[in-house]
């Protein structure tokens, strides 16, 4: 366990040091200018549901790409470099050398949204409004989908180069953001070979829908408890299969 | 008990446009005994690397069995006493020196005060102490290679795997390391070591094998090598009559001149104060009188040429002043 966190450590220090915070303060950016081009354009409380809007949807869409971009070069710059070759040459699991990784890399990440919510609560504040909680319930399922990411990331760097990582990961989001959509037009307009094929792809794509209760949290409308519970659940589950099928693959690989 | 012991360990490799395999290790076979320092000498892509990682599980064999302290090299908890340094080591730039070696203990399962004091020694054994505080990313080569041992000793390994420890060293560089070596191995550690610096090999190692085209072609003993050249002396002088040589015709087998000086080969370790005398006779200086034995390179050269046999133009390794002359200098 101790070596886990040691790995997960070094992966954290690592992230940060390859200037990941550098991401919150595009993140303040895109936030200060949707409140003075955008803002002025709305009247009364729709000012912040503007700024809300644009916070949640930076906080996911950043949250996804960072974990991309930084997730495909983890491994695979450990392998190429050969500073694996250090690393599992000591008494380290294949499999605890990638849950560190991948815990490392999960947790800079909730860091930086951490800190994003943070300065989204400082900007809604400004603007005479309050978070609600509905919107910190919001970024918590944005936390769990980049969560998700990371591991089907980490799966991908596992056998291939960072470019195909990134768009393997890039595919499986877009993917996984519509699989539902795909599988309801299916079960409308298509016929049963269709819908047959949109039942798979819909069980094995990463359902990502469930992760968006970003138009909900911002018109303050009703979510269940069960909801999130049941987000919660899945993304542990999914992240535990695809970290799995990591370590497959990983344990396999030989270092050349 | 053998610390390392490698069986027939084959390895093929598939060809990723004809998808061929192509063996890399044929057989290869070898063994280090505890408290030896065991050279393993071959040219580029004879397989060295290869071998290196199988036997620490990085690579699977095709065939055959490695075993280190008498147990299958598969046991994860054995790796706690291995210590490797790989081939042109690439660490983490964004780490300084001291939490790059406390990253290192932490994963060998050291901690707490222990882990500080013997990432505080290790730092200052390998002369890196005015550099702890710097980002690896800032290191040179030499530096690096440094670090590398460092975290390879760190844990107090009983068996320590290097590959190219003396790569990219000044001569200050080298002569650390190679005293840290010698520090190990009187401490009864086992060292297994790849390079191509054969004068620091050959000052090193116990045993030297020898491995061409993914084959062992020799495993020798360094003080094999000494007694290979038995009973063959080679007198360096100068300043005599050259009319002596039609004395001496029976006594030496060849003579080589360098400037003022004759390099005689003398047949028979008995013939050798008969040549010094005629040479002392004749108004001559004796320069040196030196054992005749080839050098490990000679043996590497032959092997790797294929020819395996010794060296012909062997030169010396141990020279021995020429005791009774007073003029004579080693």
């Amino acid at each position: 366990m101790r070596k886990i966190f040691s790995i997960a450590l070094n992966t954290f220090r690592e992230a940060l040091r390859e200037k990941l915070l550098f991401i919150v303060l595009i993140f303040t950016g895109i936030l200060l200018l949707s409140t003075y081009v955008l803002s002025p354009l709305s009247v009364g409380t729709a000012r912040n549901k503007v700024i809300t809007d644009v916070g949640l949807a930076c906080i996911s869409l950043l949250g996804v790409l960072t974990a991309i971009m930084v997730g495909s070069t983890l491994v695979y710059k450990e392998v190429d470099k050969k500073a694996i070759l250090m690393v599992l040459s000591r008494p380290v699991s294949r499999h605890g050398y990638l849950i560190g990784k991948y815990a490392g890399i999960t947790a800079a990440l909730f860091l930086m949204m951490i800190l994003m919510t943070g300065i989204l609560a400082v900007m809604i504040e400004l603007g005479q409004g309050h978070i609600t909680p509905a919107v910190l319930l919001a970024i918590y399922l944005s936390g769990l989908e980049t969560m998700v990411l990371c591991a089907i990331v980490i799966f991908f760097s596992t056998f291939t180069t960072p470019v195909l990582t990134s768009f393997f990961s890039l595919c499986l989001f877009i993917a996984g953001s519509l699989s539902g959509d795909l599988r309801a037009f299916a079960s409308r307009f298509g016929g049963a070979l269709m819908k047959y094929v949109m039942d798979v792809l819909y069980y094995l794509l990463p359902n990502l829908k469930v992760f968006n209760l970003r138009h909900e949290a911002v018109h303050q409308l009703r979510f269940s408890s069960a909801d999130l519970g049941t987000a919660t659940l899945y993304a542990l589950v999914y992240t535990g299969v695809i970290l799995y099928f990591a370590y497959m693959v990983f344990r396999k690989r030989e270092f050349s | 008990m053998d610390i390392l012991r490698i069986e027939g360990i084959k390895k093929s490799f598939k060809n990723d446009i004809s998808f061929e395999r192509k063996e890399i290790l044929h057989g290869v076979s070898f063994f280090a005994r505890k408290g030896e320092i065991l050279g393993f000498l071959g040219p580029n892509g004879a397989g060295k690397t290869t071998t290196i990682k199988i036997i620490l599980g990085l690579m699977r064999p095709d065939e055959g069995t490695v075993s280190i302290f008498g147990r299958s090299s598969r046991e994860r908890s054995l790796k706690a006493r291995i210590g490797y340094l790989p081939e042109n080591p690439y660490f983490y730039p964004h780490l300084n020196l001291r939490e790059f070696l406390t990253f290192c203990g932490n994963l060998s399962g050291m901690r707490g005060k222990v882990l500080d004091r013997k990432v505080a020694a290790t730092i200052s054994l390998v002369d890196l102490e005015a550099s702890h505080k710097q980002r690896l990313k800032s290191f040179s080569k030499g530096m690096l290679q440094r670090a590398g041992l460092a975290q390879a000793i760190l844990h107090d390994p009983d068996l320590l795997i290097l590959d190219e420890p003396f790569s990219g060293l000044d001569p200050l560089g080298r002569k650390i390391i190679r005293d840290i070596l010698l520090g190990l191995r009187r401490r009864g550690k086992t060292i297994f070591f790849s390079s191509h610096i054969l004068p620091d090999m050959e000052a090193l190692c116990n045993r030297a094998c020898l491995i061409r085209s993914g084959k062992v072609v020799k495993n020798i003993g360094l003080d094999e090598i000494f007694r290979l050249g038995e009973g063959k002396v080679e007198v360096v002088a100068r300043g005599f009559e050259k009319e002596i040589f039609e004395m001496m015709r029976d006594l030496i087998d060849k003579v080589e001149m360098n400037g003022e000086e004759f390099f005689l080969s003398v047949s028979k370790q008995e013939y050798v104060r008969a040549v010094v005398q005629h040479i002392y006779n004749s108004g001559g200086e004796i320069l040196r009188v030196v054992n005749q034995h080839p050098s490990l390179e000679d043996i590497f050269m032959n092997e790797i040429s294929g020819t395996g046999g010794e060296g012909e133009d062997s030169r010396r390794v141990e020279e021995k002043e020429f005791s009774g002359s007073g003029r004579g200098k080693s």
